[in-house]
């Protein structure tokens, strides 16, 4: 590719850029002005430093599962063996975003 | 041993800050973000867990900065290790300094427990032995973080489950010895004291009444768990999780009428409510606090 | 006198124990009474592990994620009280963690929910806007000289499993059962502005993210690019990296550099 071609073609990928933000900011006012600012915001992650004690004695502590060797008695057993649609959205506020973009 | 000057920083009224208003407060929840500042409920204040917002950018400092514009705020640490056997982690201290230099809470506090040993965080409030090395250590590290932000902190009374062969010394006079030693506020958890007197089997009133009523900057009230040690003895778990119970709130009655009407934070960790029911707790908290305010003028 | 150490030591091995140096008022075990504590911390960081990483919870269940997390935890403590970093060894560990040989993906879906919570905290930026992309293009000889700044919440992944679409699969975007696990992906997670967004990109366009962000001009990204991957839709891409937001500036490479 010569310095021309390239040049030509970085220029017409960037403006392909510049219209799709160019609609993606018309399409944010349209949000602002229904009052739809969820797709802005998103959901808030949980903090994670706080000052509460756990659920008593009954316990993470003790519980001892020892990998090592044989004695690691459990075995992945969640949606890894699924083979129907989990519908168990985690609730992250991602769902039209990713729609959006892997389509 | 630290030479105290007394910096004009600790005596209350002249900080420099704002006090909090002598109201009732609720714990500020990521869940909480938007409700709070779509609906801008008549909360006295807002506190925080500084921890959770020393962070670089993201929702978290967004929301923070529009609640703060519109409600005093209290910075509470939780991994200071005041109580700490080994130094305090000066990168931890510069952190939570340039957080406060930026929002200007009217308040900050921390806790009298440890949470870090050997450059590991235990991410849990842990016991003290009371005793004259733990005094002098404790006194040293609250020096060092007053200094560094300038500013008179609020020190937690803690829950605990274990008490230590070593102590020589109640919880009570510990704290009222670091109180007098060091020059900072205490922040009374009312549950704190009824959980720990009850694991302990003392009086909450009478801890309560052997605290030094005027340095009390702050009360926090929360919810507990019931579990039982192994003779079968109540023991009670600072879980945060729940309503206030209504020892605590009897206790609270008491703690009024000890210190006056001081800034009171509803505290919830776990299983939090919509906003509508911690504000309802508020709300309960701030009929009492008005009520004795009215009982002394 | 090492209290904290014994005391410390104790709450990661449930086989020691600090009994001597502790007291009840009525006479019970204290060790039942430390047990809170164990609690405490071990579900605290199990509880930090399970926020963090929801999906990798779920695809292995409850039972197993917790006593991975407990392993994970007495391995690898925090080591900072700013306990929204906690977790960045953890992709790591689970691919080294043999009980989970059997879902290869794993290591790669908790990497991607790792990069969510870095970029949800991570500094802010302002993408690119329209205005400045447009002078830019009214210069447009000088376009392959540039250098993109991207943004700093940006993290590409790139996994040897279909880690993107099992993730998305559980956000209630497409189904397990459709998946080809062997299928490579890559994504770019990005949070532009309040929200992180997960991208999926093709081999192309992840190339030329990585090769800007390298530090490659736009023309030698485009080159690189062009003779590595098939098929390369320079328009298509740079459009899409544009629009995720990827670049926050566009400037001259320095003189010496060109």
């Amino acid at each position: 590719m010569n310095k021309q071609t390239t040049a030509a073609a970085l220029a017409l990928a960037l403006s392909a850029g510049l219209t799709s933000i160019a609609a993606q900011a018309d399409e944010m006012k349209g949000d602002m002005a229904k009052g739809d600012m969820e797709k802005c915001f998103g959901v808030a992650m949980k903090g994670k430093n706080d000052c509460k004690a756990g659920a008593g004695t009954t316990c993470a502590g003790t519980a001892s599962h020892d990998y090592q060797g044989n004695a690691w008695s459990l075995v992945p057993a969640g949606t890894c063996m699924e083979t129907e649609s989990p519908t168990s959205p985690t609730g992250f506020g991602q769902l039209e975003a990713f729609e959006e973009k892997q389509s | 041993m630290t030479i105290h000057l007394s910096p004009s920083y600790l005596s209350p009224g002249v900080s420099g800050h704002t006090a909090l208003p002598a109201r009732a407060g609720i714990s500020l929840k990521p869940e909480h973000f938007r409700a709070i500042v779509e609906t801008r409920p008549d909360v006295g204040f807002f506190e925080v867990h500084a921890e959770n917002y020393l962070v670089d950018g993201g929702p978290y400092h967004h929301y923070l900065r529009r609640i703060r514009d519109d409600y005093p705020l209290s910075v509470h640490g939780v991994g200071m290790n005041i109580g700490g056997e080994c130094e305090l982690d000066i990168g931890h201290l510069e952190r939570v300094a340039r957080l406060l230099e930026r929002y200007q809470p009217e308040s900050f506090s921390e806790h009298l427990a440890w949470s870090s040993h050997g450059g590991v965080f235990l991410n849990d409030l842990l016991p003290l032995a009371y005793d004259q090395a733990t005094l002098d250590r404790v006194c040293d590290h609250i020096d060092q973080v007053q200094n560094r932000l300038k500013r008179r902190i609020l020190l937690e009374n803690p829950s605990t489950y274990v008490e230590f062969e070593q102590a020589t010394m109640t919880e009570t006079d510990f704290i009222a010895a670091v109180i007098a030693r060091s020059g900072c506020g205490l922040l009374l958890d009312v549950n704190n004291i009824y959980v720990t007197c009850t694991n302990h089997h003392l009086d909450p009133q009478a801890y309560l009444q052997s605290l030094p009523a005027t340095s009390v900057g702050e009360i926090h009230l929360a919810g507990f768990a019931r579990e039982q040690d192994a003779a079968g003895a109540p023991l009670l778990i600072d879980s945060h999780d729940a309503p206030v119970a209504e020892a605590v709130w009897t206790l609270y009655q008491t703690a009024l009428e000890h210190c006056g009407a001081v800034p009171t934070l509803i505290e919830r960790d776990g299983n939090i409510p919509p906003l509508p029911v911690l504000h309802a707790e508020a709300k309960q908290a701030e009929k009492l606090l008005q009520a004795q305010t009215e009982n002394h003028a | 006198m090492n209290q904290q150490s014994d005391f410390t030591a104790a709450l990661f091995d449930p086989n020691t124990s600090v009994s001597a140096a502790l007291k009840t008022w009525n006479g019970s075990d204290p060790a039942r009474r430390f047990d809170v504590y164990r609690n405490n911390v071990l579900s605290a960081l199990i509880e930090a592990l399970a926020d963090t990483f929801p999906v990798t919870q779920q695809l292995v269940g409850k039972r197993f994620f917790r006593a991975m997390a407990r392993a994970f935890a007495g391995a690898h403590p925090p080591r900072s009280p700013v306990m929204s970093d906690y977790g960045d060894a953890f992709p790591a560990f689970i691919e080294r963690f043999s009980p989970a040989g059997s879902v290869p993906y794993l290591a790669d879906v908790a990497r991607l929910e790792y990069f969510r919570v870095r970029a949800y905290h991570a500094p802010d930026a302002d993408p690119l806007d329209a205005k400045a992309l447009a002078s830019h293009l009214a210069d447009s000889e000088r376009l392959p000289m540039l250098r993109a700044s991207l943004h700093p919440s940006a993290t590409l992944l790139q996994s040897r499993f279909a880690a993107i679409s099992i993730w998305a699969a559980h956000q209630g975007n497409g189904e397990l059962a459709h998946i080809d696990i062997r299928q490579p992906e890559q994504a770019l997670v990005i949070r532009p502005a309040l929200a992180v967004d997960v991208v999926p990109l093709d081999s192309g366009s992840w190339h030329f993210a990585a090769a800007l962000q390298r530090g490659e001009n736009l023309g030698a990204a485009l080159e690189s690019v062009t003779a590595t991957v098939a098929r390369f839709d320079p328009v298509a891409s740079l459009g899409r990296l544009i629009q995720a937001g990827l670049i926050t500036s566009l400037q001259p490479a320095p003189e010496c550099q060109r």
